[in-house]
C-alpha cells in the first residue's frame, strides 16, 4: 500500500467527504461560471442581431420607398410621351407604338402599331385604317430608318384625324346650315356639301368642293364653291370668291362659325 | 469537532444544491437561446413578419430594382425611337362640376401638366391645362392653355412657331414640328461641314458648324463671293422646310462689266439649280464654279 493512499485511508470519513464537496463545489462554480458567459454571449449576439435587421428593415423600408417613387416617376414620363403623339410599349418581340392623334389642341383618336424588332423590322398587327397608305410608307422607311417611319406615318394619321375632326364638327354644329347634307369619303380628303348664308337683303345658296390632295394636310388644296341661286345680282360674287379663300385658310367648322358670327352682326344692324 | 464539520459541510452541500439549480436554469436558458453559428431562426421569423404587416402590395427591393430597370429600359428605347428626351413630368389634377341643370351628369376634369427635356439641342419646358368633359354621350379632351419656353432663344423662327402653338393650344404640332426643325437643323449642320472638310479654302462658315450660312470665297479672285443662306421656316400648319438663298459679294468693277447679267440673275438661277439637282448637289457645284477659278 502507498503511503498517499494509507494517507487517504486514515482520513477521517468526513473529511475526506468535506474534500470531495469543496472539489464538486469547485467544478460546480467552474461549469457555471462558463454557462453565465455564455448565456451573456448569447444574448448579446440575439440582442446585436435584432438590432442590426431593425436597422436593416428600416433602411430597406426606405429604400423601398425611394426605389417606389422612382418607378412611379418613370410611369409617369413614359405616360406623358403620348402628348408628343408617340409613346408605346417594350413587347417581347419589340415595341407596340401608340400614335396620339390632336387637332388644334383637342385631344382625339389613337393607332397602334405593332412593330418586331428584327433585322429588318416588320409589322405584327396594327390599328391604322385601310385607307391611309400604311404598304407605301412602310416601304420607304420601314427598314431603313424606323424614326422617319414613325413620324411619315404620324403626319398622315394625325391629318386624317384632323380633317375627320372638322367634317364632324361641321355635321354635329352648323346642320342648320346646310341644305344638302356632307358627303365625305373614309378618307376625308373629298367633302361637298351646300349650304346657305344671309347676307344683307337676301340668303345666298351656294355648293362647295373640298379636295385635299396632300394628305398630310388638314387644309384643303382645291376649293370649288358655286352659286346655286338664280338671281343675277353681283353681290353674290364677293361671296363667292371671299369663301373660297376662306376654305383654303381656316379650318371647316371654324369658317361656318365665322358665317354665323357675321349674320349675328346683321341682326344686331337692324335692330338700331 | 465533529459537530464543526457536519455544520460546515450543510453549509456546502446547500451551495452544492444552489449551483446545481444555478446550471440548470443557465442551460435551459442557454437552450433557449441560439448557438453561435446557428442562425437567429427566431429572429428571423420575426424579420419576415414584419415587411407583409406594413407594406401590403409593396414589392421587395429585389423585384423592385428588376421592375424599375425595366421601366428605365423601356424610356431610354422610346427616348432614343422618338427623339424626345423627357426629363421631368408631373400632373395635378383638379375635378371641377359642373351644376347646371342642363348638364345632368356632365363631369369636368381639370388637369395640369408641366414637362420638361429636350429634342437634341432644343430644351422645352411646358405647362399646359387638359381639361375633360365626359357627358353620357362621349368624354372629350382639349389643352386649355399652353406655355412654351425654349431654349437656345437665337432661333427666330422656332420663337415665332412656339408663339403660334400657344396660341392655338397645339401641343401635338409642337411636338411634330420640333422634330422636322431639328431633322432639318442636323442636315444643315451636316452638309455645311461636309463642304467644309471638301473644299476647306474656299467655303467658310462664319458661324461655325451651326451656321445659317455658307460664304463661299473665291482665292483666285478676292472680292469675289457668294454666300448661301439656308433658313428652315415653319409655316402657319407647322410645315417645316428649308429656304435656301444665294447672295452675291462682287467688287463695283465686275459688275460693270458683266454684261449678261450673270451676277444680278445669279440668285434665281440658284433657285432652278436646286430644284434641279437638290440641295447637295447645288451647292457642290456652285462651290466647284468658284474653285475652277481658283486654279
Amino acid at each position: 500500500m502507498s503511503r498517499s493512499h494509507k494517507k487517504s485511508e486514515e482520513l477521517p470519513r468526513v473529511q475526506r467527504d468535506e474534500n470531495v464537496l469543496r472539489t464538486k463545489i469547485h467544478e460546480l462554480r467552474h461549469l457555471r461560471d462558463k454557462l453565465r458567459a455564455e448565456v451573456k454571449r448569447r444574448q448579446a449576439r440575439v440582442k446585436a442581431c435584432s438590432a442590426n435587421v431593425e436597422t436593416n428593415q428600416t433602411a430597406e423600408i426606405s429604400e423601398q420607398q425611394v426605389l417606389e417613387k422612382q418607378k412611379e416617376n418613370v410611369k409617369a414620363i413614359l405616360q406623358a410621351y403620348r402628348f408628343t403623339g408617340l409613346s408605346g410599349k417594350l413587347t417581347s418581340r419589340g415595341v407596340c407604338v401608340c400614335i396620339s392623334t390632336a387637332f388644334e389642341g383637342n385631344l382625339l383618336d389613337s393607332f397602334f402599331v405593332d412593330l418586331v424588332m428584327e433585322k429588318p423590322p416588320w409589322i405584327h398587327h396594327h390599328s391604322i385604317p385601310v385607307f391611309i397608305p400604311l404598304e407605301k410608307i412602310a416601304a420607304a422607311y420601314l427598314q431603313s430608318d424606323l424614326q422617319r417611319f414613325l413620324f411619315s406615318l404620324c403626319e398622315y394619321v394625325n391629318a386624317y384625324s384632323g380633317r375627320k375632326y372638322q367634317a364632324d364638327r361641321l355635321q354635329s354644329d352648323f346642320e342648320a346650315l346646310l341644305t344638302v347634307p356632307l358627303q365625305r369619303n373614309s378618307l376625308c380628303n373629298l367633302l361637298s356639301f351646300t349650304y346657305k348664308v344671309d347676307g344683307r337683303d337676301q340668303s345666298f345658296s351656294f355648293s362647295a368642293r373640298l379636295l385635299y390632295e396632300d394628305l398630310t394636310a388638314t387644309l384643303p388644296t382645291d376649293v370649288t364653291v358655286t352659286y346655286q341661286g338664280m338671281e343675277a345680282s353681283t353681290h353674290w360674287e364677293e361671296h363667292r370668291a371671299s369663301h373660297e379663300i376662306l376654305f383654303r385658310t381656316k379650318p371647316l367648322h371654324q369658317v361656318f362659325a365665322s358665317f354665323s358670327k357675321e349674320v349675328e352682326k346683321l341682326d344686331l344692324s337692324l335692330v338700331s | 469537532m465533529a459537530f464543526e464539520a457536519g455544520g460546515s459541510m450543510d453549509a456546502e452541500a446547500r451551495e452544492v444544491r444552489a449551483l446545481e439549480a444555478e446550471i440548470a436554469a443557465l442551460q435551459r436558458r442557454c437552450q433557449e437561446l441560439p448557438a453561435p453559428g446557428e442562425k437567429p431562426s427566431g429572429v428571423r421569423k420575426s424579420c419576415q413578419k414584419l415587411p407583409q404587416s406594413d407594406s401590403e402590395g409593396w414589392e421587395s427591393s429585389k423585384d423592385l430594382r428588376s421592375h424599375l430597370g425595366h421601366l428605365k429600359s423601356e424610356l431610354s428605347f422610346l427616348s432614343t425611337l422618338t427623339g424626345f428626351n423627357i426629363r421631368n413630368y408631373s400632373k395635378k389634377i383638379e375635378a371641377v362640376t359642373n351644376t347646371e341643370v342642363t348638364e345632368e351628369g356632365t363631369t369636368k376634369v381639370l388637369q395640369r401638366h408641366r414637362l420638361s427635356g429636350n429634342c437634341n439641342m432644343v430644351t422645352f419646358q411646358l405647362e399646359f391645362q387638359v381639361l375633360e368633359i365626359q357627358t353620357k354621350e362621349k368624354l372629350s379632351s382639349a389643352i386649355t392653355d399652353l406655355n412654351i419656353i425654349m431654349e437656345p432663344t437665337e432661333y427666330s423662327e422656332l420663337s415665332e412657331f412656339a408663339c403660334r402653338a400657344e396660341e392655338r393650344r397645339d401641343l401635338l404640332m409642337f411636338f411634330q414640328s420640333l422634330h422636322f426643325f431639328v431633322e432639318w437643323y442636323e442636315y444643315r449642320k451636316h452638309t455645311f461641314k461636309h463642304f467644309k472638310e471638301k473644299y476647306p479654302d474656299t467655303v467658310h462658315l462664319p458661324e461655325g458648324a451651326c451656321s445659317h450660312c455658307m460664304e463661299i470665297h473665291s482665292t483666285s479672285r478676292p472680292g469675289f463671293e457668294l454666300v448661301v443662306v439656308w433658313r428652315i421656316q415653319i409655316n402657319e400648319e407647322g410645315k417645316v422646310s428649308p429656304k435656301l438663298d444665294l447672295l452675291t459679294k462682287v467688287p463695283q468693277r465686275a459688275l460693270v462689266l458683266d454684261k449678261n447679267r450673270v451676277i444680278e440673275t445669279a440668285p434665281s438661277s440658284f433657285q432652278t439649280l436646286l430644284g434641279v439637282l437638290g440641295i447637295e448637289a447645288a451647292l457642290d457645284s456652285l462651290i466647284k464654279l468658284l474653285c475652277v477659278g481658283n486654279n
